[in-house]
């Protein structure tokens, strides 16, 4: 495997060894090893000095964490001085993390798995799930090698590859489908889940919904719908056993 | 349910519970973890998709409420997802699916606490090694990763069998039957309706996001209404 295999490999568990201290930065020290090897040859002394900068703090979106890898190893065999690549790193996880959330944690995730819920009710069954999975990690994985290859191009210069990139646009485009997606899916799995209840229960859980989120969207945390969900099937299954 | 597992079955569910947990944070985030995943799988392992799907969409309502990010607490659908199809399966009714969501989301909720624990054992680990570190000493970090990702697969396994236990015990106590027993799964899918929707609300903000949401939600209800 070559050496950008392997890094891409290892990104894959960025966050095996995600604590409160260095957040992503072993798994980022770990995934840097393979490409830094190069400079052990050339440069021994500021390899080592690599691989301590390789595992310092860091913490951004995981499946972009190959952009700033890339650039900083660019950064390192580009003779780059250290708190200048110390900076570069620093500077990548506030856009990469606020990029890659938008993109996948409220962007793709929602879409897809909303697309597998509409699927689901309408009778795909297993299919769908797999398709979910799969296509999902076509895109997750392409993503991730792009973001690699992205770094390793630009180096320094990788604000700007990132800001002119297709990931740019497709985070802006993402959010308003995934809100589609999601609301068409609301009524679908909610009318799919209660076939067969009579009125009454139809609209106790629909009074349930629509009081569960208002305390949520008013109260924040403290009237999360997890707690609410706990409470309300404890408090019925007492009265159900009675 | 059948109250004894065969162990092949036991062992493929622990399996499963344990690559959907260790894919929530340490490796490869590629969707397993998500609960409609987890469920699905539980449930054609147990030879019962369709309570598996059930189970999922139910959890996946809660699930879309949370953004994994960073430092968060936030709960482990996985595992927790999978103890819960193991109680549905084979059962019919609200009542069952209202039982195997509480099951879910206080397991989900267990799950949450032990990511806690792990990054603070992970923290404990980086600071042992803090010399090696600032030496560049590569072994070091790839001890610290290997030990990372060999604690979460002990703590998804643990976490699955738990919440396989707490099925199994559940299913030994017995649910309350009749017209009563249905409140239990409407208050679940109640809650899990007010999740997604909180959850789509707070995702979209007030941009046009929200105009997408207020649009697909009548595409929705006007799909229900004329299906």
């Amino acid at each position: 495997m070559t050496g950008r295999l392997r890094a891409l490999w290892r990104l894959l568990s960025l966050q095996a060894t995600w604590n409160f201290e260095r957040m992503q930065g072993i798994g980022m020290g770990h995934a840097a090893e393979p490409l830094l090897e190069g400079l052990r040859a050339t440069d021994a002394a500021r390899q080592a000095e690599a691989v301590v900068r390789s595992a310092e703090f860091f913490n951004c979106h995981p499946y972009l964490a190959g952009v700033a890898l890339g650039a900083t190893v660019r950064a390192e065999y580009d003779g780059v001085p250290g708190p200048q690549i110390v900076r570069l790193r620093t500077a990548l996880c506030g856009p990469l993390g606020a990029l890659g959330d938008r993109l996948f944690w409220i962007g793709l995730v929602p879409l897809m798995v909303s697309a597998a819920a509409l699927a689901v009710v309408e009778g795909a069954g297993l299919s769908a799930i797999v398709v979910l999975v799969a296509s999902y990690n076509v895109l997750r994985l392409a993503t991730g090698a792009w973001a690699l290859e992205a770094g390793l191009r630009s180096g320094i210069r990788v604000s700007s590859e990132i800001t002119g990139s297709w990931l740019t646009r497709a985070a802006e485009g993402v959010g308003p489908a995934a809100g589609l997606l999601v609301g068409i899916a609301i009524p679908k799995v909610a009318a799919s889940l209660l076939a067969g209840a009579g009125a009454p229960l139809v609209s106790g859980a629909l009074i349930l919904a629509l009081a569960g989120a208002a305390l949520a969207l008013r109260f924040g945390s403290a009237a999360s719908p997890v707690r609410l969900g706990l409470v309300a099937i404890l408090l019925t299954l007492l009265y159900a056993g009675r | 349910m059948n109250l004894l597992l065969a162990p092949g079955l036991a062992l493929a569910l622990v399996a499963w519970g344990t690559i959907v947990g260790v894919d929530l944070v340490s490796a490869p985030q590629g969707l397993l973890s998500r609960p409609l995943v987890a469920a699905a799988v539980s449930g054609w392992l147990l030879g019962d998709v369709a309570a598996g799907l059930q189970v999922g969409l139910v959890l996946e309502c809660f699930a879309l409420d949370v953004l994994p990010v960073g430092a968060a607490e936030y709960p482990d659908y996985g595992p927790a997802a999978v103890g819960a199809t193991l109680y549905a399966a084979g059962r019919t009714g609200l009542g069952g699916l209202g039982v195997a969501t509480g099951i879910g989301l206080a397991m989900a909720v267990v799950g949450g606490w032990s990511l806690l624990w792990i990054r603070h054992a992970n923290t404990r680990a980086v600071h042992r090694q803090a010399v090696a570190l600032a030496a560049g000493d590569r072994t070091a970090i790839r001890r610290l990763q290997r030990a990372g990702l060999l604690r979460d697969i002990g703590r998804s396994a643990g976490l699955t069998v738990l919440a396989m236990a707490v099925a199994l015990a559940s299913a030994q106590i017995g649910l309350p039957v009749g017209p009563r027993a249905d409140l239990v799964g409407i208050a679940a899918i109640g809650a899990a309706l007010a999740a997604v929707a909180t959850g789509a609300v707070r995702s979209a903000g007030r941009g046009p996001r929200l105009a997408w949401l207020g649009a697909g939600a009548l595409l929705g209800l006007l799909w229900v209404g004329l299906g």
